[in-house]
């Protein structure tokens, strides 16, 4: 039996480094990991990715960028090899800021997918390639979100990030007639659910700080409201599986979906973590944040606007590029991806019950400023 | 604490005549910030002292009060001297020598010993000089003992009258106290403060066992001692100003036993419009339900802004005979302070 091929692009970034470890402990993959040019040379960049794991995949760093076009920038030597040989691809590549420019945006999530999209095409093996989406091409959609749903619906983005990769899904949407895809939307990532290792630290994990900074009075949404979380575990075991066993041509969503816990909730949850691992900022007397109506939030954002103050004027900026879904309350329906998951008994953790973990190592890190 | 009903039965205020638009005091080097910013925030006027005291002021609206209500001398039996600015807790003016105040004070009464005792800065028993017995001097009022409320920055009046209502409570011979709060900011200071604009004044409240209107039903004070730093920690301040101002009105209410729907009218403090349309916003009360009218005519002035408000508000009508009324300021140290009273 042939092994398994994988081209895995974004190894380095926040759920493919997860990714990666997940495949690089199985002895049946090969592995062929895209990693841009930098100062390290691929081989070491990913050794340090993996740490001390035990790597049991026949597992090769391979220079690349997205972005060069439909070669991805392979080098010669790997590339008829690469494109011989690979079964799946994993496409996790891409830019998760919230707050680029949105021709950056596209850039990154639509012109480095379509070249994704014209590599696949040479492959002469390929089972399927999974691109890696977000839940959040919903926009500012409200209500039930399904994996059925087309992103683009005219609901309007809260940010370039978002419509970036909603225009992403179409381009891959098209190509599904003809060939082996799918599409992969995973929710926001906080962190690993046993260790509580962030690989990447996202606007949720800043927004923590700020709370912890005591600048963060209030945030936009209604205090029953869903949010969306879930672990990185999770995702990378969810992304893996579905890419390899689920049916191509779907939509996917990775996501907490009906077991999300609510805004309160986690709100309490974060500033209870936030005392038991820092005793001392119960000295602080930080008031827990108000949940307040979208029309509230924005008039104390014009207010700090017009203040001038950059301090506060950046926490609420950074609060800002996705406070706005937290107003558009939603629930992501994952029956699909939930179908398909449950022969392998892979499901979410409930956030509340990771939750404290990542708020230990975002301390503990000082949110990445010290790694453990 | 026993069922004494205590409240505040009368007050009065005093503003120096002399004013400064927002745009003269910014042509005048008396602004740090945006004028602007401080426009857009509902602010136009304030009212500077410039040669007169904090003492002065003191002095002004508690004579007032006391000569416009007739209010028999020999019944105060206390005076509660609030001050926000460490300066005010002293005769210090930062204009030595003080001798305008001396004469004025030995005018109204014809009194050298008066002035003597302000004459003079230079030896250790200045430090022992204080503007609580100067207006019980000056005020005469025989029968009234001193003391001085401080460090709560501009919630400093709140305190005075909260203190007051307790002594009503536990000492039976004491019939009224007399609450007065005074603070001129220094020469030459600018004038915006956390986005607010500061006038100097003074205020006098004369807190009364079974009062006639302004029962005290509630009181409640948050110090969050962390926030102590008012300069450096600047963001963090305004950052918790909101929700803490809300869990605290919201916790009033609740011991008051009423809701935010049975309060007639809120009478705040004179910190930027914007902020009471945000605080208004996260504690359900309406822009109309809360009396804003002297923010852009006077600015915020310091501790008396709530004691305008009230005067103010009462005589323009706004306030009938029993309806509940929510105080509410926030004093740096960082202090919010709130009270339900009956009209």
């Amino acid at each position: 039996m042939r092994r398994k091929t994988i081209l895995l692009t974004g190894a380095t970034g926040a759920v493919g480094r997860d990714v990666l470890r997940r495949l690089a402990a199985r002895r049946d993959l090969r592995i062929n990991a895209l990693v841009r040019a930098s100062a390290e040379s691929p081989e070491d960049r990913v050794k340090t990715l993996l740490g001390a794991m035990d790597v049991l995949a026949d597992l090769r760093a391979i220079r690349g960028d997205i972005l060069a076009g439909s070669t991805l920038g392979v080098p010669a030597d790997d590339l008829s090899r690469i494109r011989r040989d690979t079964t799946h691809v994993i496409h996790a590549a891409g830019s998760t800021s919230f707050t680029l420019p949105l021709g950056d945006a596209r850039s990154a999530n639509v012109a480095g997918a379509q070249n994704v999209l014209a590599f696949v095409r040479g492959c002469a093996s390929l089972e399927c390639a999974a691109f890696l989406s977000t839940v959040y091409v919903s926009g500012k959609r409200r209500g039930v979100f399904a994996e059925s749903d087309s992103g683009d619906a005219g609901y309007g983005f809260v940010n370039t990030y978002e419509q970036s990769k909603a225009e992403m899904e179409r381009v891959v949407a098209a190509a599904m007639a003809d060939l082996p895809l799918m599409l992969i939307r995973l929710s926001t990532v906080l962190g690993d659910s046993v260790t509580g290792e962030v690989a990447g630290f996202n606007a949720v994990h800043h927004a923590i700080r700020l709370l912890y900074n005591g600048l963060a009075p209030m945030i936009p949404g209604g205090a029953g409201d869903p949010v969306d979380v879930v672990s990185s575990d999770f995702a990378s075991a969810a992304t893996v599986h579905l890419t390899e066993h689920a049916e191509a041509g779907n939509v996917y969503h990775v996501a907490a979906g009906a077991a999300s816990d609510t805004l309160a909730d986690v709100l309490g949850e974060t500033v209870r973590a936030l005392s038991e691992f820092r005793p001392l900022w119960r000295k602080r007397a930080v008031e827990r944040p108000l949940i307040v109506p979208l029309d509230t939030y924005e008039l104390f954002v014009r207010s700090v606007d017009d203040t001038g103050s950059e301090v506060l004027r950046g926490a609420t900026r950074s609060i800002r590029s996705f406070a706005y879904q937290l107003a558009s309350p939603k629930t992501f329906g994952t029956a699909r991806a939930a179908d398909a998951l449950s022969q392998a008994g892979i499901q979410p953790t409930r956030s509340l019950d990771f939750l404290p973990r990542i708020v230990k190592y975002c301390l503990d890190t000082n949110w990445g400023a010290a790694r453990c | 604490m026993s069922q004494t009903r205590a409240g505040i039965e009368f007050t009065a205020t005093y503003l120096p005549p002399q004013t400064a638009t927002v745009d003269e005091l910014l042509r005048d080097g008396l602004l740090t910030g945006s004028a602007e910013t401080l426009k857009a925030f509902g602010f136009s006027r304030v009212h500077l002292a410039g040669s007169e005291t904090n003492v002065e002021m003191a002095l002004a609206a508690a004579t007032r009060l006391l000569e416009e209500n007739e209010i028999d001398r020999d019944s105060i039996g206390m005076i509660l001297y609030a001050a926000a600015l460490g300066s005010s807790s002293t005769l210090w003016d930062a204009a030595p020598p003080p001798c305008q105040l001396a004469r004025s004070v030995a005018h109204a009464h014809e009194s050298a010993a008066v002035a003597d005792a302000v004459l003079s800065f230079e030896t250790v028993p200045d430090l022992f000089k204080y503007p609580a017995s100067l207006l019980q001097s000056g005020l005469d009022l025989p029968h009234a003992s001193v003391m001085g409320i401080n460090q709560i920055g501009c919630a400093s009046i709140f305190a005075a009258m909260r203190v007051a209502r307790g002594l009503l409570a536990a000492e039976e011979d004491l019939e009224s106290v007399l609450c007065v709060a005074s603070d001129k900011f220094p020469p030459n200071q600018p004038r915006d403060l956390a986005y607010n604009l500061v006038s100097d004044g003074a205020c006098a409240a004369l807190v009364r066992r079974n009062p006639s209107r302004n029962r005290i039903v509630e009181c409640a004070q948050v110090t969050k001692g962390a926030l102590w730093d008012s300069g450096s920690i600047e963001n963090e301040i305004i950052a918790s100003y909101f929700p803490t101002a809300t869990s605290l009105i919201e916790r009033t209410l609740r011991k008051a036993g009423v809701t935010i729907d049975d309060i007639a009218l809120v009478i705040p403090h004179n910190v930027s419009l914007r902020s009471w349309e945000i605080l208004g916003r996260l504690i359900g009360c309406p822009d109309e339900r809360i009396y804003t009218a002297n923010i852009a005519r006077v600015g915020h002035t310091i501790a008396s802004d709530t004691l305008l408000n009230l005067e103010d508000a009462t005589a323009a009508g706004k306030i009938q005979k029993g309806d509940l009324l929510l105080l509410f300021t926030f004093g740096y140290g960082s202090n919010w302070v709130s009270m339900i009273v009956e009209h």
